[in-house]
């Protein structure tokens, strides 16, 4: 399959904690447009690929090309400034701000660097497309689970980024919300954006990726479209242990 | 409603200014020192309040306020002229000390600040050109007390403006997420490291500009009065009472603090309790209203209203 030049191209990433090695060798290219997915049996080093991503942590070794540029070892907020920006796994509102203003806080200082009147437009047309526009002056702290996940996403398109990184979305989440959220993340990609997104719930990314990566103990074990990647051996191996994996 | 807090805000101002018409020496000073508080307060505020970043070594800026005041009044400069250049030299200084103390991070960060305040009173008290542990004394001639008591009111309206201008603006936006979840803030692309210095920077150079008035209206100095860390922990002490992060708040814990001392004062023998009164407030403010003395108002005003409202 010819690609085009890819958005995110990750070469050799490695992250060591310590002795622990969290991510080794990680490699893999994006294309714009694309839904990714990365999965793996906890503590396989999924969330620490994405924090190196965007520069939450430093990553020990390797290459991070983002629309072409070196950007590994940037601090967040100059990753988030390029238009690379997650969501965090557990949800971080700012607790005693209202809806609005945490989805503001993205439009203003995020990519896009909006003021006034017309950050206003911004966040209220952001809060109606995730679902939020009648929470708009809830305190986030009030807020229950499936809509601090919604907010979490909320702000960062705020931030108007070329990649968004959804960490966990759907954990948490009955099935009519997971529905919900895969059709917002369809949404999202089909309104520009590319999507990078850590998902347990399986059958929920096997239905919105492109393209999924598997990884095991900071190793990538398989890539590739989502029907031939669940059926691998290997990654049937790593959810189910070995001896399902053998039988 | 919502303007109301403005035109109390605006009317006091206006009556302090015009105080001197009809009011006393005694009670005046008494005005002057509580403005003198009020930009003490509000100006920690901006970084500690708004923020969320508690430092303890806001006497260093008050001093470097201060000796750049009575330094360049004693080389034959117009002492008024002396406060933007004091201003300056705390801001750069604020930054200084800000890049290594802000890669810190909470109590980390103050006891730092602990440390840089004192080591400022340390040389102050050591060097030669501040005139060593004995201080230094201004220029004769350069005394005019309506004029300082009008400056440091003016200047304290203006700070309070100013704390309620950055409150609502983007700057305090970020300050507020910064004080929330720095890393969420970061997350969002928001430089923390810069907006901290920022904030840090104007606290200091108000700071300063209330040192060098407090230096023209005392005409003394010395690292004792303006360096000391008491200077330090009262400057803390009064926003955390009267409602940390609020604009009022500092204003009524500059109200509260400058009331106890002028009344403690006036006691000999109670002339140093007044922090010991000051900490056993901070411990029942900590225990039963930590948004202070603004917190307690607000949730009784409330309380009030409601009943009102059930009762019509």
């Amino acid at each position: 399959m010819p690609m085009p030049e890819p958005i995110l191209s990750v070469k050799a990433l490695k992250k060591i904690f310590g002795g622990l090695l969290a991510l080794s060798d990680v490699s893999f290219s994006v294309a714009e447009g694309e839904i990714y997915g990365v999965i793996g049996p906890n503590g396989a080093g999924k969330t620490t690929l994405f924090s190196c991503l965007v520069g939450s942590l430093p990553p020990t070794s390797g290459s991070i090309l983002f629309r072409g540029r070196e950007i590994a070892g940037l601090p967040n907020y100059a990753v988030v400034a390029r238009g690379l920006v997650s969501t965090h796994q557990i949800a971080r509102p700012f607790r005693d701000m209202t809806v609005e203003a945490n989805v503001s806080i993205g439009a203003h200082f995020g990519a896009g660097r909006r003021r006034g009147a017309d950050a206003r437009r911004r966040v209220a047309d952001i809060l109606e497309r995730t679902g939020l526009g009648a929470r708009a002056g809830s305190l986030a702290m009030a807020l229950p689970i499936g809509d601090l996940k919604r907010l979490e996403i909320a702000r960062a398109l705020a931030t108007e980024p070329a990649v968004l990184c959804l960490d966990e979305v759907m954990g948490g989440l009955n099935p009519s919300e997971i529905v919900a959220a895969m059709s917002l993340v369809r949404a999202i990609r089909d309104s520009g954006l590319t999507v990078l997104m850590i998902e347990h719930h399986v059958h929920a990314v096997a239905g919105v990726t492109d393209r999924i990566l598997v990884l095991n103990f900071g190793e990538m074990i398989a890539e590739g479209v989502p029907r031939d990647v669940l059926r691998n051996p290997e990654v049937v191996a790593a959810y189910l242990g070995d001896d399902a994996g053998a039988a | 409603m919502k303007a109301f807090p403005w035109v109390a805000g605006a009317a006091l101002g206006v009556l302090a200014l015009a105080a001197p018409l009809v009011l006393e020496r005694g009670t005046l000073n008494d005005v002057w020192s509580l403005a003198f508080a009020v930009i003490l307060a509000s100006a920690w505020n901006l970084l500690g309040g708004f923020a969320g970043q508690v430092s303890l070594g806001y006497s260093a800026f008050l001093g470097i306020g201060a000796y750049a005041t009575v330094l360049l009044s004693l080389r034959g400069m117009n002492p008024f002229l002396t406060l933007p250049l004091g201003a300056a030299l705390a801001a750069a200084f604020s930054v200084l000390i800000g890049l290594p103390a802000f890669r810190l991070r909470g109590p980390y960060f103050t006891i730092a600040t602990i440390g840089v305040g004192e080591v400022v009173r340390v040389c102050a008290s050591s060097v030669s050109f501040t005139g060593g542990s004995s201080g230094l004394r201004m220029p004769p001639g350069t005394f005019d007390f309506t004029l300082n008591y009008l400056s440091m009111v003016a200047l304290a309206i203006a700070v309070v403006a100013l704390a309620a201008f950055v409150k609502r603006s983007a700057f305090g936006q970020a300050l507020a997420a910064i004080r929330q979840d720095i890393d969420a803030a970061e997350a969002l692309g928001i430089d923390s490291t810069r907006f901290k210095l920022a904030a840090h920077a104007l606290s200091a150079a108000l700071v300063a500009v209330a040192g060098g008035l407090y230096a023209i209206n005392f005409q003394y100095i010395a690292p004792g009065s303006v360096f000391d860390f008491r200077l330090s922990l009262s400057i803390v002490l009064m926003p955390i009472v009267g409602g940390v992060g609020t604009i009022a708040g500092p204003v009524l814990g500059a109200l509260v603090f400058s009331t106890l001392q002028i009344k403690l004062l006036s006691i000999p023998a109670l002339r140093d309790s007044y922090l010991f009164i000051y900490g056993t407030l901070l411990i029942v403010v900590m225990l039963f209203e930590p948004k202070g003395i603004l917190g307690l108002v607000r949730r009784v005003f409330n309380r009030r209203l409601r009943r009102f409202y059930a009762d019509a």
